[in-house]
C-alpha cells in the first residue's frame, strides 16, 4: 500500500512538473497586462526597464518584458512566432515589414494613434517611411543609426596635421595622401605599427561603392549590379587601400587584433563612429584620447555616403489589447524622458540620437554645447548622413530591402582573398556575381 | 475453483503490475513525444515546405524540391567535406589516448593530479575553451605562432585565416577536445584486462609490442568502438567551436561545418524548410555511419568473455 502511495505521489510530481512548464502564466489580477519583447546590451535593459516602470506607473498596468541582448533575438522571436506566442509590442526591422504584414504579425497603428491622439509629426518622416507600405504605417521606430566616420586628434596632433574639414570631406585622393603619412613604423621594430585607417569589410566597403555611383543591386533589389565598371573601380580603390598604398594593416595583421581594437588602442588614425559608440568613445577608460567625427572620403559623386540603420516597435496584430499596446509602442518611441536617457541628454552617455526632431535641434545641442553631454564637435556630421546634406547622404543597407541577407554575406566571406592580392577585382567579381544572383533569387523565391 | 482462482490472482497481480509500469513509463514517453518525435516529424514535414519561420508552412508546400536543391548546392557539399576532414581528429584523438592511458596505467607519483588535468577539457565550457584556443592560434600573439617564431625565426601561419590552415587548427581543436575522455575510457578498459594474460604471454616469450597488439589493443577494441561511435555522431554536429573561433564561417566558407550552415541558413536566412531538409539528411547520414560501425564491429571488436 504504502508503495502504491509513494509510485502515485512520485508519477503525479513527475507529470505535474511537465505540465506546469508549459502552462506558466503571469499578470496581476485586476491591472491591464501589455507584454514587450526587445534586445539591448546590459546598459539598455537598465534603461528599458525604467521606462517600463514609467509606463506602468502612467497606466496604471503592468508591462511583462522580456530582453536579450541582439544576436539572440531572431531565433527567439521566429521561435514565438511558431508557436502563435508574440509578444503584444516587439522589435521589427525595415527590411521585415513587408513579411510581418503580410503574414499578420504587424498591425497598422495609424488609426489607434489617431484615437489615442498621439502625433508622429515629431518623429524622423524619413524613418517612419521605412515602417510604412501604402502610405499605411506599421511601426515606430526605436532609433535611427548613422554609421559616420572617426579620426584620432592626437595622431593627427602629433603629426602636425590639420584636422579633416567636416564641410568638405576628403577626396579619396587626398585621404590616401593623408593616410600615408600616418602609416609608420612607431617603435623602430622594423614593423608597421600605426596606420592610416582600419577597414572593416562588411561595414565600411558601401562607403566606396555608393560614393562612386555604384550599387550591389539593381533599383527593384532582384539582381546583382556589381559588375559594373564603377563598382569594380571602387572595390579597386577599396582594396588598393590595404595593396597598393599599405595605409591599413594586412588581412594577416587584421587576423591578431581586429581594426577596432586597434583603434582603440590609438593605431589608426581613421576609424568608424556609430552613433551608439559616442559614449564608449566618450569614455577615457574605453578610448583615452581626443577625437572627433568626419565624413568618409568620397569617390567619382563627390558626396560622402555611408549606411544608417533602424530598428522599431510594432505592434502584434493579434494583441488583445490595441490602444495599451500602441501606447506602449509610441512611448518608447517618443516618450521625452526616454528620448532623454538614451540620447544622454540626463545620463551623460549617449547610445543613441534622440527621436523627437525638436529635442535632436533643442535640448540635445544645447546639453553638448554646454558640456553636460560630453559628445564631439562635430556632432553635424551624424545629422548630415541622416537628412542628407549638399556633400553627404545616408542610405540603408540593400539587404535590407532584399528577404535575407545571404547574397551579401557571400560578398564578404572572401574579400579578404582580393584584399591579401591572391585574387583580382575581375576574378573575384566574375566569381561572386552568379553565387549572389543565385542566393538571392532563392532569397525572393521563399517568399513568393 | 482454486486453480481458476489461483491463475485470476496472477492475471490481477501481473495487471497491476503492468498499470504501474505504464505509470512509470508514461512520463519519458510523453517527454519522447513532446521533445523528440514531434520536432523529428514537425521537421520532416517543414522540410518538404518553404517555410520561413514567419509564412504558414503548411501553405508553402514544395514537396522535394529541397532535397533537390540540397544535392546540387555546392556549399553543402563543401561544408559536408569540411565536416568529414576535422572527423580525423577522432583516430588521432584515439590513438594520443591509449598512448597516454598506458603510461598512466601504473603507479607514478601525482597520477591523480595528471589525470584531473587531462579530463578537465571535457568538463570545461566549449564555448570557454573556444575563445581560448582562438588565442592559442592568433596569428601575432598566439602561443603556436610565438613558439614558431622563438624556434625558427620565421612567423607561422595565419591559422584561423587561411583556408587550409584553419582546419588544420580545427583537428588539433579536436584531437584536444576528446582527448580526456578517451584517455579515462582507454584506462578503465585497461584496468580491466586480467594480470594473467599478459603473464601467460611473457612466459612464452612475448616482447612488449606483441602483448599490446595481440592482447591490449584488441581487449580495449569495446572502448575503441564507443569513442568511434560516439566521436563520428559528435563530429557530425560540430557547431559551437566553429562559431566562437571562426565566427564566419572562416575564409571562402572554408571552416563552415553541416550545422554551421544549417542554422546561417534557418536563422540567418529565415530558410527553415531548407535547414530543416539539411538537418534530415544530416540525421540519415549519421544514421548510415553508425549503422555500418555496427554491422562492422564482429570483424574486430573483441571481448574478454
Amino acid at each position: 500500500m504504502k508503495k502504491k502511495v509513494i509510485s502515485a505521489i512520485l508519477v503525479a510530481a513527475m507529470m505535474t512538473g511537465c505540465l506546469t512548464a508549459c502552462g506558466a502564466d503571469g499578470g496581476a489580477k485586476g491591472k491591464q497586462t501589455v507584454s514587450i519583447f526587445v534586445f539591448g546590451n546590459d546598459q539598455e535593459q537598465a534603461i528599458y526597464t525604467d521606462m517600463f516602470k514609467a509606463f506602468e506607473e502612467a497606466n496604471n498596468c503592468t508591462v511583462e518584458a522580456q530582453m536579450c541582448i541582439k544576436d539572440d533575438y531572431n531565433t527567439t522571436l521566429t521561435g514565438m512566432m511558431t508557436a502563435k506566442d508574440l509578444p503584444d509590442v516587439f522589435y521589427m526591422g525595415p527590411e521585415a515589414v513587408s513579411q510581418y504584414v503580410a503574414n499578420g504579425y504587424a498591425m497598422e497603428i495609424t488609426p489607434v494613434l489617431d484615437e489615442l491622439g498621439l502625433s508622429t509629426d515629431d518623429l524622423p518622416q524619413d524613418i517612419l517611411a521605412s515602417y510604412s507600405i501604402d502610405g499605411k504605417l506599421y511601426g515606430l521606430p526605436h532609433d535611427a543609426s548613422v554609421f559616420a566616420y572617426a579620426y584620432n586628434k592626437d595622431l593627427f596632433d602629433a603629426e602636425g596635421i590639420p584636422y579633416p574639414d567636416p564641410n568638405k570631406p576628403y577626396t579619396y585622393e587626398e585621404f590616401v595622401e593623408i593616410c600615408q603619412k600616418f602609416t609608420k613604423d612607431t617603435d623602430g621594430d622594423g614593423e608597421i605599427d600605426q596606420w592610416g585607417m582600419g577597414a572593416a569589410n562588411p561595414f565600411m566597403f558601401y562607403q566606396y561603392v555608393w560614393s562612386n555611383g555604384a550599387s550591389f543591386l539593381s533599383d527593384d533589389y532582384k539582381t546583382v549590379t556589381i559588375d559594373t565598371p564603377e563598382f569594380k573601380d571602387a572595390l579597386q580603390k577599396y582594396v588598393d587601400l590595404t595593396l597598393k598604398y599599405g595605409v591599413t594593416p594586412t588581412v594577416e595583421q587584421d587576423a591578431s587584433l581586429g581594426v577596432y581594437q586597434r583603434w582603440l588602442a590609438g593605431q589608426e588614425a581613421f576609424y568608424a563612429c556609430g552613433t551608439w559608440d559616442v559614449a564608449a568613445f566618450m569614455d577615457k577608460e574605453v578610448f583615452p584620447y581626443e577625437w572627433d567625427l568626419c565624413g568618409y572620403p568620397t569617390l567619382s559623386t563627390g558626396i560622402s555616403t555611408t549606411w544608417c540603420g533602424t530598428v522599431g516597435y510594432a505592434v502584434n496584430a493579434s494583441t488583445k489589447n490595441k490602444d495599451l499596446a500602441t501606447k506602449l509602442a509610441y512611448f518608447m518611441s517618443a516618450d521625452p524622458d526616454g528620448n532623454r536617457t538614451l540620447s544622454g541628454i540626463t545620463t551623460g552617455a549617449s547610445i543613441q540620437l534622440p527621436n523627437l526632431i525638436s529635442m535632436a535641434n533643442g535640448e540635445f545641442k544645447d546639453a553638448i554645447a554646454d558640456g553636460s553631454l560630453p559628445f564631439p564637435n562635430n556632432t553635424e556630421v551624424f545629422f548630415n548622413y541622416l537628412n542628407g546634406s549638399d556633400g553627404y547622404a545616408g542610405k540603408f543597407m540593400e539587404s535590407t530591402y532584399t528577404p535575407n541577407g545571404e547574397w551579401i554575406d557571400i560578398f564578404f566571406n572572401s574579400l579578404d582573398t582580393v584584399k591579401n592580392g591572391s585574387v583580382t577585382v575581375d576574378d573575384y567579381i566574375a566569381q561572386m556575381q552568379p553565387q549572389m544572383q543565385e542566393a538571392l533569387d532563392n532569397a525572393w523565391e521563399s517568399v513568393q | 475453483m482454486s486453480k481458476r482462482n489461483e491463475k485470476y490472482k496472477m492475471s490481477t497481480a501481473a495487471r497491476k503490475e503492468n498499470r504501474y509500469g505504464l505509470a512509470f513509463v508514461t512520463p519519458p514517453f510523453i517527454g519522447f513525444c513532446l521533445f523528440m518525435a514531434f520536432p523529428i516529424v514537425f521537421a520532416f514535414i517543414a522540410s518538404l515546405t518553404k517555410w520561413n519561420g514567419m509564412n504558414n508552412m503548411l501553405d508553402n508546400f514544395v514537396g522535394l524540391r529541397n532535397y533537390i536543391k540540397l544535392f546540387t548546392d555546392e556549399k553543402f557539399w563543401k561544408v559536408l567535406l569540411n565536416t568529414i576532414i576535422y572527423m580525423i581528429g577522432i583516430p588521432c584523438g584515439m590513438i594520443l589516448g591509449v598512448v597516454i592511458a598506458l603510461g598512466m596505467n601504473r603507479k607514478i607519483r601525482g597520477i591523480k593530479v595528471l589525470r584531473t588535468m587531462y579530463y578537465i577539457p571535457v568538463i570545461s565550457s566549449l564555448v570557454a575553451v573556444s575563445i581560448l584556443w582562438a588565442w592559442v592560434f592568433n596569428y601575432d600573439y598566439g602561443l603556436f605562432n610565438s613558439i614558431i617564431k622563438a624556434v625558427s625565426g620565421v612567423h607561422g601561419p595565419n591559422w584561423l585565416g587561411d583556408e587550409f590552415w584553419v582546419k588544420v587548427s580545427m583537428i588539433i581543436f579536436m584531437t584536444w577536445k576528446g582527448l580526456g575522455t578517451a584517455i579515462i575510457l582507454y584506462l578503465s578498459g585497461l584496468q580491466s584486462i586480467p594480470r594473467d594474460y599478459y603473464e601467460a604471454a611473457k612466459i612464452d616469450g612475448a616482447s612488449g609490442w606483441t602483448l599490446f597488439k595481440h592482447i591490449t589493443w584488441p581487449l580495449v577494441s569495446p572502448v575503441t568502438f564507443y569513442l568511434l561511435i560516439t566521436g563520428i555522431i559528435g563530429g557530425f554536429q560540430v557547431f559551437v567551436e566553429i562559431v566562437v573561433m571562426v565566427p564566419n564561417g572562416g575564409l571562402n566558407y572554408s571552416a563552415a561545418t553541416v550545422v554551421f550552415y544549417l542554422y546561417e541558413k534557418a536563422f540567418t536566412n529565415n530558410q527553415m524548410g531548407y535547414a530543416s531538409a539539411m538537418a534530415f539528411v544530416l540525421a540519415i547520414i549519421i544514421f548510415i555511419v553508425t549503422a555500418i560501425n555496427f554491422v562492422g564491429q564482429n570483424k574486430w571488436v573483441k571481448t574478454i568473455d
